[in-house]
């Protein structure tokens, strides 16, 4: 019968030549940019499991909230796939394409929305929950940090989160800032200068 | 060295486990300047989140998928989309054979288990396309296809059971239809308003293709779903949710829609019970009597003088013993399949009974031992 051939065919056809790459290794970059190119729904699953979680943990690191940090980094992808569509996607790494992009979305949200100082939140919403005094204190100690780096500029921001939030290394950060090596240098030591200088102002 | 390469060096050396104290004493002169720095770099790794949970992956992986199966839907055309297959399936096929000539048949065996989402997942689904291409004998394809169809109803049953959330794609007849909820070959499939429907309407009973993602929660939210032609062959399960949900079934204004625009060759099996239109909106009961042939004890169907019954909400008397009499009342599910609800045996016996005590008789024609001449139509 020529239906599931044909049907199925559209779905199931192109699977080979993703599934010949993924025996080899289990995430290929080219192959993966070849796929998305062709709105391939399998390289684009496959894309989103290999760097949501990094995209996540940038944007939340960034705004200090659940639902915000979800909604940008969703939308990420979902600009990822505009882009492919237009042919203005990433053409080598999608990563640093990701990484910029998200940057870019918290920089508009951050523009659009006043942020409410944290500290004053951790006043309001005491945890009832925990009742470890070193756990308290972590969660005091990270509402008040996140509060003094809400303060900062967007380029002290990003390479904080790309430097502590990510983990990444020194030259790692500077190939996703697109700088040099030794402007980053100078770059982190002034945006972890300027954290201290705040959580001086808003802490204890 | 000047100030920001010493920091650089220390936030490495505390990287690697040093603590402040110990690495500032290797630079003295920038002790001073440093240790607040260094204290405050370690309160911004603090601040660093852990990997989003596990629900927050899988939602907005099904956000972003539907959203890439919308914009591939608005970017192809039906008719460039078939050219496009065809010459994939030619690319594929050559892929597979080039596989079986450098790898032999083991890869097929070791991919001959998996489910989607697993790395050789796409060698099962290409070979069984490749086994279809070359069965040339059209009896033996529908055969073939028919065992494919089963197999997507077996993995997404091992799917809900891991809990995986992956695309796929299964074909089967619907069952029942709510607002965004249908029932298709066993399968709850939940519609958005940014799932692609047919644009004809499907009535219960259609035969129906799925493309979508499997949720948490057992169910596959539809990307796409598209009508195919009255008579394919699916398999057929029977379904253990015992509500009936029809949306068009407020009133009994329309009897015969069901009736005519589900697939006339659906092969649901079907008893040959006294059958009155309103029989199809509101379950009738219809009693019957025969022989028990055989009995599938993993889906609860057993057969009784030739007829397909889905005992798994009946009640039972006796032993089911093959080629025991039973008699029993039932309803002709909207999806065509006779469910039982009350079912008695008598002692297992090799012929039938002929115990004609129920004046609501159906007719089994076709049961040779059993000549139960005196049925009656009872409407």
């Amino acid at each position: 019968m020529i239906y599931s051939v044909q049907a199925s065919g559209i779905f199931s056809l192109w699977m080979p030549v993703q599934g010949i790459v993924s025996i080899m290794s289990a995430y290929d970059e080219h192959g993966a940019l070849d796929g998305l190119r062709r709105s391939d729904s399998q390289a684009i699953g496959a894309i989103y499991d290999q760097y949501f979680s990094d995209v996540y943990r940038y944007v939340r690191y960034r705004v200090g909230d659940d639902t915000t940090a979800e909604d940008i980094a969703s939308d990420v992808f979902v600009r990822l796939l505009e882009a492919a569509q237009k042919r203005q996607g990433p053409q080598s790494s999608l990563k640093g394409w990701l990484i910029a992009t998200a940057s870019n979305a918290v920089n508009d949200h951050l523009r659009r929305h006043y942020r409410r100082p944290t500290e004053a939140l951790s006043e309001s919403l005491p945890d009832h929950d925990a009742n470890v005094h070193g756990e308290v204190d972590q969660r005091e100690q990270n509402r008040m940090v996140q509060g003094a780096y809400a303060q900062l500029t967007a380029e002290q921001q990003h390479v904080l989160a790309l430097r502590f939030g990510q983990g990444y290394s020194l030259e790692e950060t500077a190939a996703y800032l697109k700088k040099k090596v030794n402007a980053v240098k100078a770059l982190q030591f002034r945006a972890l200068a300027a954290l201290q200088r705040q959580i001086g102002e808003v802490g204890p | 060295m000047n100030v920001y390469e010493i920091l650089e060096k220390c936030l490495v050396e505390i990287e690697q486990g040093t603590d402040v104290d110990t690495v500032l004493f290797r630079h003295p002169e920038f002790a001073d300047e440093l240790r607040p720095i260094l204290e405050t770099s370690i309160k911004a790794k603090d601040m660093a989140v852990p990997a989003p949970p596990a629900d927050v992956v899988r939602r907005n992986r099904a956000k972003v998928l539907q959203r890439a199966a919308e914009m591939r839907e608005a970017k192809v055309k039906p008719s460039s989309r078939v050219w496009f297959a065809s010459l994939r399936r030619l690319a594929v096929t050559l892929a597979v054979v080039l596989m079986l000539f450098v790898g032999g048949t083991g890869l097929v065996r070791a991919a001959s288990n998996t489910i989607p989402g697993d790395d050789l997942y796409p060698v099962k689904r290409t070979w069984e396309d490749v086994l279809v291409l070359f069965t040339f004998n059209v009896q033996e394809r529908e055969q073939l296809e028919f065992e494919h169809e089963n197999e997507r109803l077996n993995e997404l049953d091992e799917l809900f059971a891991e809990g995986r959330s992956v695309n796929v794609d299964f074909a089967g007849y619907v069952t029942r239809q709510s607002e965004s909820m249908w029932r298709v070959s066993g399968i709850s499939v939940v519609t958005s308003s940014q799932t692609d429907l047919p644009d004809e309407p499907v009535a219960i009973g259609a035969a129906v293709r799925i493309v979508g993602v499997t949720q948490s929660d057992d169910t596959v939210l539809a990307e796409r779903i598209e009508l195919l032609p009255a008579g394919s062959k699916l398999p057929e399960v029977e379904d253990d949710e015992p509500e009936i949900e029809q949306e068009n079934s407020n009133g009994s204004d329309q009897p015969g829609e069901d009736e005519s625009s589900s697939g006339s060759e659906n092969e649901a099996p079907q008893v040959e019970v006294t059958e009155t239109p309103e029989a199809e909106v509101q379950p009738k009961q219809e009693s019957f009597e025969g022989t028990l042939e055989s009995i599938d004890s993993k889906n609860n169907i057993w057969t009784v003088g030739g007829k397909k019954l889905d005992v798994s909400t009946a009640e039972i008397t006796g032993t089911p013993v093959i080629g025991a009499a039973v008699k029993g009342e039932g309803y002709l599910d909207p999806s065509g399949i006779f469910v039982v609800t009350k079912i008695e045996i008598a002692d297992s016996g090799s012929g039938g009974s002929n115990v004609n005590d129920n004046s609501n008789d159906n007719s089994n024609d076709n049961d040779d031992d059993d000549s139960n001449d005196d049925n009656s139509n009872d409407d």
